[in-house]
């Protein structure tokens, strides 16, 4: 019933004419239907992610031509934060739908798709493209249907790795969501109701009290979410483990339990699942009839391939043309913006994950060495780490202005709390990985404090560290757009860097320099992938591997 | 001596000449032919023996190794074998005869009695030559040379699998022997119409593979069982994917799986099951679909001893029972008893690229017993011909070959096992039956070959029909202390592994003594396959570094000059 409602009253709202003042109701008592509101936003764009991440892996793990095309280009956009794509996606959502709020609304969702859609999509095309090849062998052998092979082998197979990514993904989600629900364009202030809005709206109020609540509304719903949707989701996908020896331990789920016991759904399962799935595997079966119309088939199939990729190299042209054409209207001044942007930004990111490293290496390292206290630990910074970054900032920037000190730290205060807690988790991971016998090497020897951490500790928490630094550096970039240039009470704070340039010309409508930024930040963002992290990565996991084989 | 003539003869055999190498042999002196036909390659043998006419058959035979002389005969046919005994000098038949071990003497007693009124009335010579080919029956698979190359990436060819004819008739077992990265795998995946051949064609029933669908089945080594479907839904993927309904599948996978003794088994995951259980339910799924023939890739070498020997007992139950459809089996393995044990026609591959070296059947009843006379002549037999050097068969491609030489493979074996090899013989009196080495360090052929043919690529050691024999320089290396060991180890290198002269003489030259490996990678790329590339540098690291001839900077990835005063003193 409540379900059927909430479907009602979003379909409602989504006809409604445009409001571009939407009034958020600051009462705590409007924050459940803020909360339904983000979160179908969020269902919405997932599964349109899941849906395209499918077909994209599929795509380009079946077809070493779409391979070589689909593979840099997924890799490319992995790293454009998502915040640049906001503009352009909110005005061509927009144009389209211009009377309804379905336009701001869909903009929002296809927004939060792109955050998300990038690293789902890559972990389906590499897990398809990691099927044992005697599993393909024997699928072919038996001359599995693409349905079973499908049903049976390719999504099993996959299941793991984009169960993790999916969370990964809506947490990122979360992120994209907190900006994306309200913002300015040009001379327009979009506003969506939900939780974003509503936390937005509160701090430049500076209503304490609804910060407070809205903060208590996100981290219950995302705790919600994790215990009602995740966990039992992950308890579930344990049997698409490729291992070879049962867990000692694995995840439970009280939920799941209680589902698999539920006599009704699995009575459900039984008339409408099952039967179905019957019936389309023995329809795609071949049987043992010899495939006639292959060569036709074949022929048809090289035909669209080719009429695809003509469409797709034209269309890439046209928007490379187009773009080549924009980008000759940037002023000198625009560009030296932009470049001095670039390095300000940089040098801000670096020093934050030094700055976060300095405090997470030995504060992860005294819990993981301690069982117990990790325990504890773990859960608390994965909870802190799920709370989208964004959500805090007008908190900080409120008590930072209250203490006094500019944007200079505020903005590197706002990119450490989007990024320390990747890195201290994985910090605990690894210093609580160090096997046992080693640390009693250590005593044996009576290495010293310092010799310890050089010859032990440090070595073995760095493929850990690498780890977290690669996800830290590119939230880093990603947190950048908002943490250079925010708009409080009527004021704008701005310092140098490329992402105050970014939403200054998000806020301004100046498309030219926003496209600019764009292609630089894409550029600086894939090149320290390639330079710094991918090298330390290989190095990590070669030399620093806790392994001998 | 007979080297000039060997290869003049193999140059003859190469253009197809068979008549004009029987003329050369007949020529010849008794002793200086059979020399010579021993000195070529096996599969040649066999063709060749074919051939003769049954007086020089019979004037050779007994000169030949009694083992050889046995199995060569049993190449023939059974006829045409009594008639070459009977024409054998009386003396020297009983001589053969004596010196067989006892099961084959009394086998080939047998047959030599069981066809005695027929040879007698035969007059014992005039055998017609469609007795040969006793009553060949229609091969179900049929490859037709059928030849694996793979392209490089710099667009020359590395060729795995040379031109091979090759069939498999119904009712036999057929067990593709040979070393591993002989191309075993590719040569199955070929037959079974997983990989379609560079060249050639696979016949099923006459019809080539695009026009038929072929009922086959494989085991494979790692089980390829899906570990989210249960045993039961395991063994019905492929019936499911034939479009069988709901009941009928579940009667057809339960029948099989109790077959194979998995019953009460049905609703576990494969992760709860033991190796040997899990192969089971590989054994169900593919005998499921009742395939005409039944492929296994190496299906018990992931298994312990005990397992794979009991898992062996029940499938040769299953086929000597008649309990399964299955017209053929069609093993590849690189255990030499499992083939002996199992199969009714084994084929030996050799290596680089792969081509069949021996094909011959294994005359003598199931079940067979594995300290049976017979079956360690068998066993024995084999292990003769895979320690063979493999000579160059086929037709010389001479400027081809010479390149390929100055390159020959490194074998992947550990300076340590060298060592150990080589003073295991020196405790055996410098000589010893690489069978019983084998058998008694529990190494498989496939993992003490290539330390054997290390020690003989450096002169420790030289091995002859299956015996291998210290050399003095061998001798001298197993008494050594550990610095004079590498000492005579580096010379030993230096003076026969060109890779490592290559590499020493770089470093010699260069001025700052070190050198990238990625050059030397980048040589071999054009000779090997990446994986042997991979194995030969790794192997080359292995031996310079123990003989002090470099050292290896593994962070760059650069040779460095060892320096002897920095590290002597």
């Amino acid at each position: 019933m409540a379900l059927f409602y909430g479907l009602l009253s979003l379909a409602r709202y989504w006809t409604a004419p445009v409001n571009t003042q939407a009034n958020i109701d600051l009462n705590p008592s409007a924050l459940p239907a803020y909360a339904l509101f983000s979160v179908a936003r969020i269902a919405v764009a997932y599964f349109l992610s899941l849906a395209v991440s499918v077909i994209y892996g599929y795509v380009a793990a079946n077809s070493a031509k779409a391979e070589r095309l689909m593979i840099p280009l997924l890799d490319t956009l992995q790293s454009i934060p998502v915040l640049c794509f906001l503009p352009g996606v909110m005005i061509s959502m927009v144009a389209l739908f211009p009377t309804t709020q379905l336009g701001v609304e869909l903009g929002s969702i296809l927004l939060i798709f792109t955050g998300q859609v990038w690293n789902m999509a890559f972990s389906v095309y590499s897990s398809l493209k990691s099927i044992p090849r005697e599993m393909l062998e024997a699928a072919r052998l038996y001359r599995l249907s693409w349905w079973q092979k499908l049903v049976q082998l390719e999504l099993p197979h996959m299941a793991i790795g984009l169960i993790w990514n999916s969370m990964m993904s809506v947490a990122g989600g979360w992120f994209a969501l907190m900006v994306c629900e309200m913002f300015v364009l040009g001379n327009r202030d979009l506003r969506l109701p939900g939780l974003g809005s509503y936390l937005q709206t509160a701090s430049n109020a500076g209503a304490t009290r609804s910060i407070v609540w809205g903060l208590i509304a996100m981290v219950a719903v995302i705790i919600l979410i994790d215990q009602l949707v995740w966990r039992p989701i992950i308890a579930w996908s344990e049997k698409f483990k490729f291992e070879q020896v049962e867990a000692s331990e694995s995840p439970g789920s009280p939920v799941l339990n209680f589902l698999r016991r539920s006599k009704l759904l699995s009575r459900i399962a039984s008339v409408s699942v099952a039967p179905a799935r019957e019936a389309l595997t023995l329809y795609f079966a071949r049987g043992d009839a010899v495939p006639q119309a292959a060569h036709h088939e074949r022929n048809l199939a090289k035909w669209t391939s080719w009429i695809l990729a003509a469409l797709a190299t034209g269309g890439v042209l046209y928007a490379v043309g187009k773009m080549g054409l924009m980008l000759t209207s940037l002023a000198r001044s625009d560009l030296r913006d932009i470049f001095w942007g670039a390095g300000a930004t940089f040098l801000r990111i670096e020093l934050t994950l030094v700055l976060a490293a300095l405090w997470t290496i030995p504060v992860g390292v005294f819990i993981g060495l301690r069982p117990k206290l990790s325990a504890i630990a773990q859960p608390m910074a994965q909870i802190a780490a799920s709370i989208p970054a964004p959500a805090l900032f007008p908190i900080v920037l409120l008590l930072l202005i209250r203490v006094g000190g500019g944007l200079g730290i505020a903005s590197i205060v706002l990119l450490l709390l989007g990024t320390q807690w990747y890195i201290l988790f994985n910090v605990i991971a690894g210093a609580s990985a160090i096997p046992s016998d080693l640390k009693e090497v250590c005593e044996t020897f009576h290495l010293s404090k310092i010799q310890r951490w050089r010859k032990l500790i440090l070595p073995a928490i760095f493929p850990y560290l690498i780890t977290g630094f690669v996800t830290a550096s590119g939230g880093a970039w990603n947190a950048s757009i908002i943490a250079e240039y925010f708009r409080f009470r009527n004021q704008t704070f701005s310092i140098t860097g490329l992402g105050a340039v970014i939403s200054r010309a998000t806020d301004a409508g100046n498309f030219p320099v926003l496209l600019g930024a764009t292609i630089v930040i894409s550029a600086m963002v894939v090149t320290v992938n390639r330079l710094i992290w991918r090298r330390l990565y290989t190095l990590a996991s070669t030399r620093f591997k806790l392994e001998f084989t | 001596m007979n080297r000039t003539r060997a290869d003049e003869l193999q140059t003859i055999l190469g253009q197809g000449g068979w008549d004009r190498a029987v003329a050369i042999l007949q020529r010849l002196d008794p002793t200086v032919a059979a020399d010579t036909f021993m000195s070529m390659p096996y599969e040649d043998q066999q063709v060749l023996f074919r051939r003769l006419p049954i007086e020089l058959a019979a004037k050779l035979a007994p000169i030949f190794p009694y083992y050889h002389t046995f199995v060569l005969l049993h190449s023939l046919s059974k006829d045409q074998m009594i008639a070459v005994v009977e024409k054998m000098n009386p003396i020297e038949r009983s001589m053969f005869l004596d010196e067989l071990p006892e099961g084959a003497w009394q086998q080939i007693t047998d047959e030599l009695s069981e066809h005695q009124p027929a040879a007698s009335l035969a007059g014992g010579v005039s055998i017609s030559v469609q007795d040969r080919a006793a009553a060949p029956m229609q091969p179900i698979i049929e490859a037709r040379w059928i030849e694996k190359a793979f392209q490089r990436p710099d667009g020359g060819q590395i060729q795995v699998i040379a031109p091979t004819n090759l069939s498999v008739e119904p009712g036999v077992i057929v067990a593709l022997l040979g070393p591993s990265g002989s191309g075993k795998s590719t040569l199955l995946r070929m037959l079974s119409g997983l990989t379609a051949p560079s060249a050639g064609e696979v016949l099923w029933h006459g019809k080539p593979l695009s026009e038929s669908t072929p009922n086959a089945a494989i085991v494979f080594q790692s089980f390829a069982l899906f570990p989210w479907l249960t045993v039961l839904e395991n063994v019905e993927v492929p019936l499911l994917a034939r479009g069988v309904k709901h009941a009928e599948r579940h009667r057809r996978a339960l029948r099989t799986l109790h077959s194979v003794g998995l019953k009460g088994f049905e609703t576990a995951y494969p992760k709860e099951l033991s190796g040997g259980m899990r192969q089971r339910v590989g054994f169900a799924r593919a005998l499921a679909v009742e395939p005409e023939v039944l492929f296994m890739d190496e299906p018990f070498s992931a298994l312990d001893v005990l397992t794979a020997e009991n898992l062996r007992g029940e499938l040769m139950e299953l086929w000597l029972g008649k309990k399964i459809p299955t017209k053929s089996i069609f093993l590849v393995t690189h255990n030499i008893e499992e083939a002996v044990l199992l199969a009714d026609r084994i084929i030996v591959l050799g290596r680089d690229p792969a081509k069949v070296r021996a094909d011959f059947r294994v005359p003598f009843p199931q079940p067979r017993e594995r300290n049976s006379a017979e079956f360690l002549l068998y066993v024995d037999y084999i292990y003769k011909l895979m320690t063979q050097p493999e000579l160059a068969a086929g037709p010389p491609a001479a400027a081809d070959r010479e390149v390929k030489k100055s390159y020959r493979m490194l074998p992947h074996a550990r300076p340590g096992s060298i060592a150990g090899l080589v003073e295991l013989l020196n405790d055996r009196g410098g000589k010893e039956d690489l069978y019983r080495i084998a058998e008694e360090l529990l190494m498989e052929l496939d993992d003490i070959l290539p330390i054997v043919e290390a020690a003989t690529l450096l002169s420790f050691v030289k091995s002859e029909h299956g015996d291998i024999e210290l050399t003095s320089s061998g001798k001298a290396f197993a008494e050594a202390d550990i610095s004079t060991r590498k000492v005579q180890f580096r010379e030993a290198a230096l003076a026969h592994v060109t890779l490592l002269q290559q590499m020493n003489s770089a470093l010699q030259s260069k001025s700052d003594h070190s050198m990238p490996v990625e050059l030397f990678r980048d040589t071999l790329d054009e000779h090997f396959s990446d994986d042997d590339v991979q194995r030969q540098i790794e192997t080359a690291l292995n031996w310079g570094r123990y003989g002090d001839i470099f050292a290896y900077d593994s962070e760059n990835d650069r040779l460095l000059m060892h320096q002897p005063n920095l590290a002597d003193h």
